[in-house]
């Protein structure tokens, strides 16, 4: 390990002394989260939404952990792989499913493509594509909230990959010099699209990148909920309290294609049987399940109950139709400035 | 009164937003202690603090994205770009962040802040001290691009640009700092965005500019004068969205039109304009409508002989209005 601070948390859940209800939230969300993206990934192969979908399967204890327990004020600054974020963040199914269908209940009214979730009200920025961008943006949040004296903080999620990106580094420099309120939350998933981790940096671990900017880094398993969780509960105090950043990296992983229409053919079938082995879902439950917390019938009863919420979300959108088209020139500025309307 | 130049009028538009509003801070490099290289934000670290007027380290992509986070939170940040030609790190959060972050979100969120670009030529500041790259901007809905050619303009649509709610790219022309001084009120007052001025009234031609343009233009609407070509003379001031009303009614009016642009003529704003004239409004035109606009090369040459061939002037631009006068 090079000579940085940085200190590596094992997995030793016993050791984690967590409150029951945070364990079983936790264990909720991550089920809630999995059970929504898999149906998705189904939705689509149906063909019942345009585009494609970008499956967080595998490394979804790395979004909800962080998340879980953050304030409506706190921001999540979401890339692509984030759905985790945006459901124990609390923002509604429906909102969730009406963005990656399109449709006119969508926040974004059918503008933006598969998800690229935000809700206000919850706090998750409607995210851009460019790789970093919410980094970026996010760090602004952080300062703003700064300059504001607000004890809110921003959890800026992004891949492996993204961190080769400038603006990525500029962001990460500028919060260490001012100590903003933010937590940096690395999703390493080993690929970025087709292109291995060991291509996108010369280093192992990515919260080494921490240190030339002056603010702690950690490298946990990201396929432990309970540690996710606590990691960054430490970190967000540490942000709030007016301490500065931290640079989270979750060791993870995706365990199907970059997005639905890639193969993932890139990649051994022995590393995914590996990575399968450690399923986020089944950690937490057989943990549950150790101490006494969870029962199969209650597990099942979670089912029941999310697949509910789900059923019902999807068919409100499946009934919602996309927005008029001449939705395309709403919100392109202010009402001073109306956009000119084509007579075609 | 006294005489205010052009960058007093914007330092005085900075001085005055922020003390009326406190959500009004400041971002770019040098502005802070040494008060900008131009000396635009003079004295407003030590009336304002350094948590509103911030000397950032450089990172054109973290002053323009950090900008956009800070007013998405409820502040209305007036970041600065050092030279306009060093905007393109920042280009990726201008275009993917600041322009689109209204339409993405589906109106949920907004941002309202004003990049200060100091831009322009006929300073000798050679390839990477004189470039305008407004065409850039002007080609992407979603932001709204000005560019004042006086003090009173520079004072008043700063000042729209802060109040207003959309983000706006504010260029500021580095001749004109120092050069061009006018009388302007003490009271507060704005200068609407979208409204271009009718800086002088004529029958033969219209003349459409902006910035350091605007002057050429007017310099040469007063030749042509005494050579008995009446030249009515448009400062666009806001390039995005641009005053189609008042020129195309000009052009109604004239029948002929030159367009003059500091930047290079290939792809650039009069392409536009002209474009524009031709669809809307062919039918009175008696002339080709003409530009007169920087060289298509990769930006300002260096060398003042160079510099000098390089820009429109008032000679050039003469020689184009009577060419299609006599058309
Ligand atoms: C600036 C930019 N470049 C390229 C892309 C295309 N792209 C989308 S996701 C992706 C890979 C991202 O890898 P990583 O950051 O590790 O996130 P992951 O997909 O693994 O979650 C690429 C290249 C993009 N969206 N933005
Ligand atoms: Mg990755």
């Amino acid at each position: 390990m090079p000579a940085s601070k940085k200190k590596t948390v094992k997995s030793k859940t016993d050791q984690i002394g967590l409150p029951d209800e945070t364990m079983l939230g936790l264990f909720s969300n991550l089920l809630k989260t999995r059970l929504l993206d898999e149906r998705f990934r189904k939705l689509y192969r149906q063909g019942r939404f345009a585009g494609t979908y970008f499956s967080a399967v595998g490394q979804d204890a790395s979004t909800v952990g962080p998340t879980y327990g953050l304030r409506d004020e706190d921001l999540i600054a979401p890339s692509h792989r984030e759905i985790g974020a945006s459901v124990t963040k609390g923002v509604p199914l429906d909102k969730i499913a009406g963005q990656i269908y399109a449709r006119e209940s969508s926040p974004d009214k059918g503008k933006s493509h598969p998800c690229h979730y935000g809700w206000k009200a919850k706090g998750v920025i409607a995210p851009s594509s460019t790789l970093a961008g919410q980094t970026v943006v996010g760090t602004g949040c952080a300062m703003g909230f700064q300059i504001q004296k607000k004890d809110n903080v921003v959890l800026a999620f992004f891949g492996e990959g993204a961190t080769a990106r400038g603006g990525w580094h500029e962001a990460l420099n500028y919060a260490g010099i001012y100590k903003l309120p933010i937590v940096y939350i690395c999703q390493n998933n080993l690929w970025a699209e087709s292109v291995p981790a060991s291509l996108a940096a010369a280093i192992t671990d990515f919260s080494d990148r921490a240190k030339a900017y002056g603010f702690p880094g950690v490298t946990i398993d990201g396929n432990d909920v309970f540690i996710t969780h606590k990691t960054a509960v430490e970190a967000i105090d540490r942000a709030r309290k007016g301490d500065g950043p931290t640079l989270i990296e979750c060791k993870t992983y995706r365990w199907y294609g970059h997005s639905e229409i890639d193969p993932a053919d890139y990649r051994t079938s022995q590393e995914l049987e590996d990575w399968k082995s450690r399923d986020p879902i089944k950690f937490a439950e057989k943990t549950l399940m150790d101490i006494g917390l969870l029962t199969t019938t209650k597990k099942e009863a979670l089912v029941e109950q999310f697949n509910q919420e789900i059923d019902e979300a999807i068919d409100a959108v499946d009934k919602d139709k996309y927005a008029d088209p001449e939705e395309a020139y709403n919100d392109v500025y202010s009402e001073q400035f109306p956009v000119r309307r084509v007579d075609w | 009164m006294k005489k205010t130049t052009f960058i007093e009028a914007i330092t005085e538009a900075l001085d005055e937003e922020m003390a009326r509003d406190e959500k009004v801070f400041l971002i770019g490099e040098d502005i802070g202690i040494y008060g900008g290289v131009f000396k635009a934000t003079k004295g407003l670290l030590d009336k304002y603090g350094a948590e509103r007027v911030i000397d950032s380290p450089i990172s054109e992509v973290y002053i323009a994205g950090g900008s956009v986070g800070a007013a998405m939170v409820g502040l209305r940040p007036v970041p600065e770009i050092q030279f306009a030609d060093f905007i393109t790190p920042s280009m990726d959060q201008i275009i993917q962040q600041m322009a689109k972050l209204r339409y993405r979100s589906g109106g949920q969120w907004t941002c309202p802040m004003t990049m200060r670009v100091c831009c322009g030529a006929d300073i000798g500041g050679g390839l990477y001290h004189s470039q305008t790259n407004e065409q850039w901007f002007f080609s992407q809905p979603g932001l709204i691009v000005v560019m004042p050619s006086t003090p009173y303009d520079a004072k008043g649509l700063l000042k729209s640009a802060i109040r207003g709610d959309d983000p706006v790219i504010y260029f500021e022309h580095k001749r004109l700092y120092r050069w061009i001084k006018e009388e302007i009120p003490e009271d507060d007052f704005t200068v609407p965005i979208g409204k271009a001025a009718l800086r002088k009234e004529g029958s033969d031609v219209t003349l459409v500019s902006y910035g350091l343009m605007y002057h050429r233009s007017m310099e040469a609407a007063l030749a042509l004068e005494k050579d008995g070509i009446s030249a009515e003379v448009i400062d666009m001031r806001t390039i995005l969205p641009w005053d189609r009303e008042m020129i195309l009614e000009s052009v109604k009016k004239t029948s002929k039109a030159v367009l003059v642009q500091e930047s290079s003529k290939t792809g650039g704003v009069m392409a536009e304009i002209s474009a524009t004239i031709m669809e809307e409004v062919f039918d009175y035109l008696d002339a080709p409508v003409t530009r007169v606009c920087g060289l298509d090369v990769p930006a300002v040459p260096f060398a003042p002989p160079m510099e000098h061939y390089f820009l429109p002037n008032a000679e050039k631009i003469s020689k184009a209005v009577k060419k299609i006068i006599e058309y």
